[in-house]
């Protein structure tokens, strides 16, 4: 078995992500859905799938839903862009609870003020969430 | 085991430059061999920092093509590549092994071109830094590299009530050292007025809270205990002790970082130097530190043990950390105004303390300065190295 080869039960190859980036992208893009994971054996939680918990090296990780709604967790005002980008616009860390996620924000909000997964950026580097 | 030393430094002026890397690295590795009195018959390995050679200039193994240009081919050569870190990465790989008995001596440095010298604008310019960031779960939302410290200083303001006054008072204050220094890009003093009517390039960070984009290179010598009494015997100055390096990663992306503010890396790669050099943040006295945007210097001063949280602000606005104060930071002027050519940056901090060791810093000198820090990140505080060095051990 190549580790390109899907596994007996139809799941992912080893040493793959749960979800994948083109499911993570995938569920963005069409349902609005953050995807993420959670550690089975420290609890951390991701909106970054990885192959092994990043907090605790554990490939005992599980797929999950993230919730659509956090608090903003730090902002920044984009007025010089990178070159794929019309700026300004406002990026943000966005606290979900147990994960935190990177994304556009619409809007003037404060530290702490709570915001909602209401659209996705669509560029040519890919999607991103935004909140508002 | 051995002693490492720094026995020769070397570096150009940064700055917008029309020359080509190898004529640019070329004169900061002469610079270093003719400070140390050594040929080049005594380096015995050559590890180069350079991050970008290979998308910005097309030039991408850049080790082999350097050492033909300075009369070095044939021995090992190796390049790294860390980010902005990338040449402190290259000069702990020295240091390594020279300590270890493999090399008796290594030529390490660094070289970058970042200014619309290469052709590239600001934006795109902005685009290649940016390939430092995570490509699937950052770089589609658009953050720049001054955003990334944006975000981490707006917590940081938001935690401690830093403000933008007092990240205002770091620009005025490297800006101030720089126009000490010859090889400094920026050698025109500014007010805390002027940055604060800049134009924003990312909230909090207006144009003068932000590095330039720069060109240059630089390099230094490491060698054992038996090649620096070599070197001092035919005229060297002064061999810099390095006491201890420290070299720490944190979980890329930064969202994933437990407390993005904390700079976990700058903190762990700090423990690993002091620890390493028996010594504790009160016994530095002069440090040179990775101050990209003017609140990163914030961040580092207290991520070091130098300040407790949220006293890096203030500290820096009642001049604790200006050339006179009880612990000057950056005083070639840092990132902010000395310049930030990239792959350059690392040793060129390395030339910095060995130059102020050595009590050879002229105007900008920090006096009776026995212990230097070097602390030097790259990307979005995933990486960090820390490294100590002193002077008559």
């Amino acid at each position: 078995m190549t580790d390109r080869d899907p596994q007996p039960d139809g799941g992912h190859p080893a040493g793959a992500t749960d979800p994948t980036y083109a499911e993570w992208r995938q569920h963005l893009w069409e349902d609005q859905v953050l995807l993420g994971q959670r550690c089975h054996d420290c609890g951390h939680a991701t909106a970054a799938p990885k192959a092994a918990c990043a907090q605790c090296g554990s490939r005992s990780i599980e797929r999950i839903d993230l919730p659509p709604e956090g608090e903003v967790y730090a902002r920044t005002r984009i007025e010089i862009a990178p070159a794929e980008f019309d700026g300004p616009y406002t990026v943000a860390l966005v606290d979900l609870g147990e994960a935190r996620v990177l994304a556009r924000l619409t809007g003037e909000r404060e530290i702490g003020e709570s915001v909602t997964l209401t659209d996705v950026y669509e560029g040519d580097l890919g999607p991103a969430p935004v909140f508002g | 085991m051995h002693q490492p030393h720094v026995v020769g430094a070397g570096m150009t002026r940064f700055a917008a430059h029309d020359r080509p890397l190898a004529e640019l690295f070329g004169e900061a590795a002469v610079s270093a061999l003719d400070d140390a009195s050594l040929g080049t018959d005594a380096i015995e390995a050559f590890y180069l920092g350079n991050a970008m050679g290979g998308q910005i200039e097309n030039a991408s193994h850049l080790a082999p093509q350097l050492a033909s240009h300075i009369g070095l081919a044939g021995i090992p050569c190796q390049r790294f590549e860390d980010a902005c870190a990338t040449s402190s990465n290259a000069f702990k790989h020295a240091v390594q092994a020279v300590e270890s008995g493999r090399h008796d001596a290594v030529l390490v440095g660094g070289v970058e071109r970042c200014t619309p010298e290469t052709g590239l604008d600001t934006a795109e310019m902005t685009t290649q830094f940016a390939t430092a960031m995570h490509e699937l779960y950052e770089q589609p939302v658009g953050l720049s590299f001054p955003g990334v410290f944006g975000l981490l200083t707006d917590r940081h303001m938001h935690e401690y009530g830093t403000t933008e006054e007092q990240l205002a008072e770091v620009a005025v204050k490297n800006h101030f050292h720089g126009s000490l220094n010859p090889d400094a890009q920026h050698g025109r003093e500014i007010t805390v007025e002027e940055v604060l009517d800049s134009p924003v390039v990312a909230s909090p960070f207006r144009l003068y809270d932000c590095c330039p984009f720069s060109d240059g290179a630089s390099a230094v010598v490491v060698a054992n205990e038996s090649v620096a009494e070599t070197a001092r015997d035919q005229g060297a100055d002064e061999p810099i002790a390095v006491q201890g390096v420290g070299h720490a990663t944190d979980v890329v992306p930064i969202a994933d970082k437990v407390d993005p503010g904390a700079t976990q890396a700058a903190r762990d790669a700090a423990e690993q130097a002091y620890d390493a050099a028996g010594i504790g943040p009160g016994d530095v006295d002069v440090v040179e530190l990775h101050d990209c945007f003017t609140g990163a210097e914030i961040l580092a001063t207290e991520a070091l043990g130098f300040f407790e949280a949220g006293e890096g602000g203030p500290a820096a606005a009642e001049g604790r950390t200006r050339l006179g104060g009880e612990l000057p930071v950056n005083p070639s002027g840092g990132l902010k105004a000395k310049g930030h050519p990239i792959g350059a940056t690392g040793t060129a901090q390395i030339v910095e303390l060995v130059t102020q060791l050595r009590g050879a810093a002229g105007e900008r000198q920090v006096e009776d300065a026995q212990v230097g820090l070097a602390h030097n990140l790259g990307g979005d505080t995933a990486t960090t190295l820390v490294s100590v060095l002193e002077a008559g051990a």
